[in-house]
């Protein structure tokens, strides 16, 4: 290569290699000065406002971060965290009339519906004595930084409105979900990197791409999907295999000719293009970076189980495709990875749990995929003093039923569960979530909620407060309306607060 | 929805009133006055409750009636403010009422609720004193004292609010500029620099107005600013939600729109037809279509939706889009609780929502004009010739006709050819429910499980059966008449099997071998015979082009006779595995003694050989001499071309369009308390907000149409102002009212609202031009300014409102698209039709709903068409659509979020499709522009810029040219990868791609897409 060329891009690899936390807290302006965009110091600064540049929140937050880990599909809450030994003994039985008659189902035929015992043993777990499932060993080894929720409620029954709910605060279309609200909110610790990130494993979710949208906020809020296949960010990768020293000639003259023609509109916004396409360029160097485990010791990839598969035993029942194991269990290490870059809100989505028909083998399959990785994030982050300020939340849409589910047309009829937004459970830990306890009660066979019911909302309004937002005061004016995550309600759940 | 109580909290405010505490022990409506008139009230009617008159007591609000006369323990007045319900106790904030107080109350209500005749009897009609409630009245322009500048009123308007701050306005942008923002403003589309050259050499007076003349005049103005219509329409190419289903004909509302503004349809005719295009006198298809406005509300076809429920949400989601798209309403607040800050109440929101509430969804026959025309011609030249042959065979069949009872007479009747079947039991394994028909035939209905295996069992007592038969046939209940169940009435019969068993022991069935299969009609690649080939993946099917809908039969036979002494029981089993409800819709068995050769006639023929002659119906007339026809090689050598033709009779366009019509027989409206359809509250008639003129209905049922009349009366005093506003904000960037979205009580207030009002009254004076009003705007000296930040005004006017500079700022993700593809000449620019699938990342239709998304790239040209025929999947749009703020399609947009993300560098500077775009350009480099270097950058510059580059900028591009050049001279493969060239070893492949590297720098400027 050419000396001269060497030369200019050795000063770029070297600002390429400051560290997304040593940026965190520069202004913009800073910025643009370090990269040459302004000349002096002395210059007047242009009011550049740069959206996700990091903002005070209302109040002293405990969570710097959240993982959601987001099971599409609703997992069974029954044969997971809610123990009801009572179903065994009415097992095959309906239920009363008057339990069901105002009750809407979205598959279940009620003439002829019947409860459907639970096929797991529970156990009590940590020194609290969680009592969880056979069907998530690795998880209760964690159960003294977990607070189990056996009491949330949801207004929606049916897939898409109900993972809305839980990621926008509504069942309507075209609200900006809790990670873009987040983001709106606090700004992005990371410079080089989204502030809002979504992977995902398995099949696609009922939702889509709205499960990560901006809604009306602008779109620089939205989750960016890192993908699975492909660049892991859309259009990461150069055309052509351009190696990256050609992509900064271009880069490089891309700025200078912007600058110069900053000079005669002085339009500020010039400025904010510029400082865009640097973030795009540093995103394309760091990326590789972040996706590269060979730095991870050999324990913790053990720990995570990322070379893990399920096993010829269990391919029968993939339904997200080969590789659904490694990318669950890769997914997990490279949120940590995320989180100690700075990074705000990530999202793991898996679907599906939408576990219809045939519980007893699709659930354990799924959760031999997940427990395993989900418990090493928890005690990585937490050995490395992460624990604190990440804030990782389990949970799906709804629940599921009690009764088994009896649609017409199936040929295995009571071998699975319908939807059940009435009580259901999630779980938290970290980021200032008091663990090791268990929140709310259902009743004997799961159906209602008895004790401290938590609306969606109100989970909404706990996140929120942890991360230091006062959710009522979070709100974006549009279309005349001052609109909130949590809509018109939400409750502190102050049991929750460590 | 609402879920909490809060929503739908009656909030009584504590007021003290001294005059009237000495009276208000004893006087109930001393009381009301004193303690709840400040919210429900002449001045403020909190969710929607007036407690000043009797009738708006027993009206109630959002919650019902207040009282319920003579009936105290039933009034919820009493139930709160008795503290009754403790999410809602009145009045909310101070002192609650005494038990003193309380006891008056009831029994005032106990007594009647009598009211006073002094107390006067009707309530005040609703009044605001909000600006835009009051219609506009046309303000005479400011004087200024800079007379030269204005170029027309607008302009004045402008100038003396600027010489009111001492602001001078921006001199005129330079040609080169104006014409660019000309072009991207009026049709979406960077001009060409030719046109530019044109444009800045024409001196002659008139050639800015000529250009703007030019520019309405282009059929792809329409294209421009039907883009921005379809933002405010939530237009999409799909249902939305969980299933998210292709609606492929969602094309022809969207080109109604370009083509209606391409030929200016005044504004309120534009308004009326979309709403009520149905309703008006003498409504042709292109008045049907316009309804399609309503059409694009989301529909949710997932597992367990109730319909009632989906119904409910997409008026809901007619009304609020109604409200904010022509009259700046955001109404969608009165959904569940009277309006906080406009007044409306809850009941006028479900007034309004009845008007939608009379309407239902219709998909109607809509073909293109082209088509129409094609198959009336070839629908007539086949009527004649048809006619014309069955002339013929007719006149011949009536000779045989006469020779048919002597016929008869000869003929020796064959034992009974079919034994019809009849069912004992049948099942589905999928859940398809059977009902038997009068013919023994089972008809399949209920739920359609994507594949079915049916179990049918028969008993004969007969012996000797040979020959098995299996009709599919039609039916008025299934889709298309069937036979099949599937979507377009076909069926796939993966595997049809037989059992026989003695009826005294059912135990020993065995299977039959059904040999020699034969059918009246199989689907190429689905013949009968791989229904009974033992592999339950291959099947028979019936489709084939145009009308396939009808009876279809199969027979077999066995190698050996089937049939028990004591009786036989028949198990037929019918397996149907191609999915998504491919199976049979109705099904009838027949068995015979006779090997299936030997069954010479038909059932209707043996049908009527039983009868005698004068017994037949003509059904069974026809039959028998339909077959005696056939007899005649001479018929039939007549009749064969006849047969032929009718096979091929041309089908009418295929192509449909999704309108909103009449209900014949609506449902009620009832207010939705808290906004949920299940809970009912009163009754409620069509009509509209009381705070707004009247509506002059056309019946005593007020519908659409009166609705629609009322929305663009002149009298109304938010349409114009909405419509002006908008054009204005995209023309400028920005509103004169910033929240083009709420012109209510809470919106941002008008930066120039005499402007404003002038616009909107002149808007209606001059028969709503759209057009019009945009060539008044940009012929404008405000509009013409430069748009160059001033230093002096960024303190005084940070936002630019003042308007001393046109706005600069970047195009829309369309426009972004559309200015990449003509810079590259790459653009292949025809107008409307079918919406087309540019190449995406591969994996992202797979986000959509259990791989149900299907993207197939079209291929070229279609798939260098404009940005705003992008197929839009609503749950997996375009990401590069969205990535540069396209709104969602799910509900109206007024005004776009602009953002400015590394996901839009990332997009400009990799997405294949833009990087196709430099490789275009950089080839266009060397084809078209001097060998010379400097000559071949400007060439580049000026084909996306429009103006030449500076030396400054010249000398850097070389530069730039120069390092690139030199990368890819020491790596040749890269080189010609980059540069698309077809070998390695081209020569000057290093040379093409650094200006393919060069034409990827210059679109990558901020410049490029940015209107100045």
């Amino acid at each position: 290569m050419d000396p001269r060329l060497e030369r200019i891009l050795q000063s770029r690899r070297e600002f390429l290699t400051t560290t997304a936390s040593g940026l965190g807290g520069l202004a913009l302006t800073s910025m643009l000065l370090q990269e040459g965009v302004l000349a002096h110091a002395d210059e007047p600064l242009p009011k550049v406002e740069n959206p996700l540049a990091p903002k005070a929140p209302h109040f002293a937050p405990k969570a710097k971060a959240c993982i959601f880990i987001f099971m599409a599909g609703a997992p069974s809450q029954i044969d997971l965290f809610d123990p009801k030994p009572k179903l065994n003994e009415l097992d095959g039985q309906p239920l009363p009339e008057s339990m069901t008659e105002n009750v809407r189902f979205a598959f279940i035929q009620k003439e002829t519906a019947v409860i459907r015992g639970c096929h797991r043993t529970f156990t009590p777990y940590g020194q609290c004595g969680m009592e969880l499932s056979d069907l998530l060993p690795h998880i209760g080894t964690c159960a003294d930084d977990i607070a189990l929720i056996r009491s949330m409620h949801t207004d929606a029954f049916n897939h898409h409105p109900g993972q809305l709910m839980m990621n926008t605060g509504v069942m309507t279309f075209g609200r900006p979900v809790m990670g873009a609200w987040i983001n709106y909110g606090l700004g992005s610790e990371s410079q080089n990197l989204p502030g809002y990130v979504v992977l995902s494993a398995g099949r696609g979710t009922t939702g889509g791409a709205s499960n990560w949208s901006s809604g009306f906020l602008p779109s620089t809020y939205q989750g960016v999907l890192f993908r699975n296949q492909g660049d892991p960010v859309l259009h990461l990768s150069n055309p052509a295999n351009l190696p990256h020293d050609c992509q900064r000639l271009g880069l490089d003259a891309i700025r200078d000719l912007n600058q110069m023609r900053y000079r005669e509109p002085q339009d500020p916004e010039i400025l904010s293009r510029v400082a865009t396409y640097e973030l795009a360029g540093r995103m394309q160097s760091e990326a590789p970076e972040l996706f590269d485990f060979s730095q991870e010791n050999a324990d913790t990839l053990e720990a995570y189980g990322v070379n893990r598969s399920e096993g010829e035993k269990w391919k029968s029942l993939r339904s997200g495709g080969p590789d659904e194991f490694q990318t669950f269990a890769s997914n997990c290490l490279l949120a940590r990875r995320l989180v100690e870059r700075g990074v705000r809100f990530i999202n793991i989505y898996h679907a599906t749990w939408d576990h219809h028909e045939d519980i007893d083998n699709r659930l354990p399959f799924n959760c031999m995929m997940c427990d395993q990785p989900i418990a090493a994030l928890i005690k990585d982050l937490k050995q490395r003093g992460l624990l604190d300020s990440t804030m990782v939340v389990w949970g799906g849409e709804f629940g599921r039923t009690p009764l088994g589910e009896n649609r017409a047309g199936f040929r295995k009829p009571n071998t699975g569960r319908d939807h059940h937004p009435f009580a259901f459970s999630m779980w938290m830990a970290g980021g200032g979530v008091k663990g090791g306890q268990v929140i709310g009660k259902t009743d004997d066979i799961g159906w209602d909620i008895v004790e401290d019911p938590i609306h969606v909302n109100d989970l909404h309004a706990t996140m929120l407060h942890l991360f230091g937002i006062d959710h009522e005061r979070l709100t974006y004016r549009y279309q005349g309306r001052d609109f909130r995550l949590t809509d018109v309600a939400g409750k502190v759940v102050n049991k929750l607060l460590a | 929805m609402c879920k909490s109580g809060w929503c739908f909290f009656v909030c009584l405010t504590f007021a003290v009133c001294p005059r009237l505490v000495a009276d208000e022990s004893a006087d109930p409506l001393g009381l009301l006055s004193a303690r709840c008139y400040s919210c429900h009230g002449p001045e403020k009617q909190s969710n929607g409750l007036r407690l000043d008159s009797q009738e708006s007591l027993l009206q109630g609000g959002d919650s019902g009636p207040a009282i319920v006369p003579g009936k105290s323990s039933e009034s919820l007045l009493i139930t709160l403010v008795s503290g009754g319900d403790p999410d809602r106790v009145m009045p909310p904030k101070g002192d609650r009422l005494t038990e003193e107080q309380v006891a008056v109350l009831k029994a005032w209500i106990d007594a009647g609720a009598v009211w006073p005749e002094t107390a006067g009897e009707t309530p005040a009609p609703v009044a605001s004193d909000h600006w835009a409630f009051a219609t506009p009245v046309q303000p005479e322009a400011p004087a200024v004292a800079n007379a030269a500048w204005p170029k027309n009123k607008i302009d004045c308007f402008i100038l003396a609010k600027l010489e009111g701050q001492n602001l001078a306005p921006s001199p005129e942008a330079d040609k080169a500029t104006l014409i660019r923002r000309l072009h991207f403003d009026l049709i979406g589309l960077p001009p060409t620099p030719e046109e530019v050259d044109r444009f800045v050499a024409d001196d002659t007076p008139g050639a800015y107005e000529r250009l703007v003349n030019r520019l309405l005049g282009s059929p792809h103005f329409g294209e421009r600013w039907g883009r921005f219509w379809l933002d405010l329409a939530r237009y999409a190419d799909s249902d939305g939600y969980e299933k998210d289903g292709v609606r492929p004909y969602a094309y022809r509302y969207r080109d109604w729109v370009i083509d209606a503004l391409n030929r200016d349809m005044p504004y309120d005719q534009f308004v009326v037809e979309q709403l009520a295009g149905d309703l008006l006198p003498g409504a042709d298809q292109d008045c049907l279509l316009a309804t399609g406005f309503h059409r694009n509300t989301l529909t949710n076809r997932e597992g367990g939706i109730d319909p009632e429920e989906d119904r409910d949400k997409q008026n809901v989601d007619r009304v609020n889009t109604t409200a904010t798209v022509f009259l700046g309403l955001t109404m969608g607040c009165a959904q569940c609780h009277t309006h906080k800050y406009d007044p409306i109440t809850q009941r006028e929101y479900y007034s309004f929502y009845a008007f939608f509430n009379a309407a239902m969804e219709k998909d109607v026959p809509a073909p293109m004009p082209g088509e129409v025309l094609a198959y009336r011609e070839a629908k007539q030249r086949f009527d004649g010739q048809v006619a014309e042959l069955r002339k013929t065979v007719d006149e011949y069949r009536a000779t045989l006709a006469q020779k048919l009872p002597e016929w008869e007479k000869g003929l020796t009747v064959p034992p009974e050819g079919w034994t019809v079947l009849d069912p004992v039991s049948y099942a589905s394994s999928g859940g398809t429910e059977f009902s038997e028909l009068e013919d023994h035939s089972l008809l399949a209905a209920g739920y359609l499980p994507p594949e079915d295996k049916y179990t049918i069992v028969v008993r004969s007592k007969e012996l000797g059966l040979k020959t098995f038969r299996l009709q599919a046939l039609t039916h008025e209940s299934l889709a298309k008449k069937g036979p099949g169940r599937a979507q377009n009435g076909n069926f796939v019969l993966g595997e049809f099997t037989l059992y026989a068993a003695p009826m005294n022991d059912p135990n020993k069935m065995q299977q039959v071998k059904l040999v020699r299969p034969k059918a009246d009609f199989e689907e190429p690649g689905k013949e009968i015979g791989l229904a009974v080939d033992g592999d339950t993946n291959s099947g028979w099917a019936i489709y084939r082009e145009g009308n396939f809908n009808e009876d279809r039969y199969a027979t077999f036979e066995t190698d050996e006779a089937i049939g028990f002494p004591d009786g036989t029981v028949l198990t037929f089993v019918l397996d149907h595995r191609y999915g998504r409800g491919h199976n049979i819709g109705r099904v009838r068995l027949s068995a015979s003694k006779l090997p299936a050769d030997a069954i010479q006639f038909s059932d209707q023929v043996y049908a009527a050989l039983k009868v005698s002659a004068d017994q037949r119906t003509e059904e069974q007339k026809s039959a028998l001499l339909d077959y005696f026809c056939n007899l005649d090689p001479t018929y039939r050598e007549l009749s064969a071309p006849l047969d032929a033709l009718l096979k091929a009779e041309p089908q009418p366009p295929k192509t449909m369009a999704q309108v909103l019509v009449r209900n014949p027989d609506p449902p009620k409206t009832f207010v939705h308390l808290r906004g949920d359809f299940l809970s009912k509250g009163d009754e409620v008639q069509a009509a509209t907000p009381a705070v707004l003129p009247p509506m002059h209905a056309r019946g005593a049922t007020p519908d659409r149409l009166d609705l629609a009349r009322w929305i663009v009366d002149p009298a109304n005093p938010l349409t114009s102002r909405v419509y002006v506003n908008r054009i204005w904000q995209r023309l400028f960037g920005r509103g004169i009212v910033p929240t083009p979205d709420d012109f209510g009580t809470r919106c941002e207030p008008p930066s120039h609202p005499e402007l404003l009002d002038w616009l909107a009254t002149e808007a209606i004076a001059r028969g709503w031009s759209t057009k019009d009003l945009i060539r008044l705007v940009v012929n404008s000296s405000t509009y013409r300014q430069s748009s160059v930040v001033r230093p002096d005004v960024l303190e005084l006017d940070p936002e630019n409102r003042l308007l001393a500079r046109q706005n600069r700022y970047h195009v829309e993700a369309e426009v972004t698209r559309d200015a990449y593809l003509a810079a590259s000449g790459l653009l292949y620019d025809v107008i409307g039709g079918p919406s087309v699938r540019p190449p995406q990342p591969a994996g992202i239709a797979d986000l959509g709903y259990a791989g149900q998304v299907k993207w197939i790239d079209s291929p070229a040209p279609d798939k260098y068409r404009r940005g705003v025929y992008i197929f839009f999947q609503r749950t997996v749009p375009y990401p590069m659509l969205m990535a540069f703020d396209c709104p969602d399609a799910n509900s109206a947009t007024p005004r776009r979020n602009r953002s400015n993300t590394p996901l839009q560098a990332l997009t400009l500077l990799n997405d294949p499709v833009f990087f196709e775009c430099a490789q275009a350009l950089g080839g266009r480099i060397l084809r078209e522009a001097p060998e010379d270097e400097a000559q071949r950058i400007r060439f580049a510059f000026r084909q996306c810029m429009g103006r030449a580059p500076s030396e400054e900028e010249l000398a850097r591009l070389q530069q730039f040219l120069t390092e690139q050049r030199h990368a890819f001279e020491s790596d040749s493969a890269l080189a010609a990868s980059f540069a698309n060239a077809h070998t390695p070893e081209e020569k000057d492949a290093p040379e093409r791609a650094a200006y393919v590297a060069l034409a990827r720098v210059i679109m990558n400027l901020d410049e490029f897409t940015t209107r100045e």
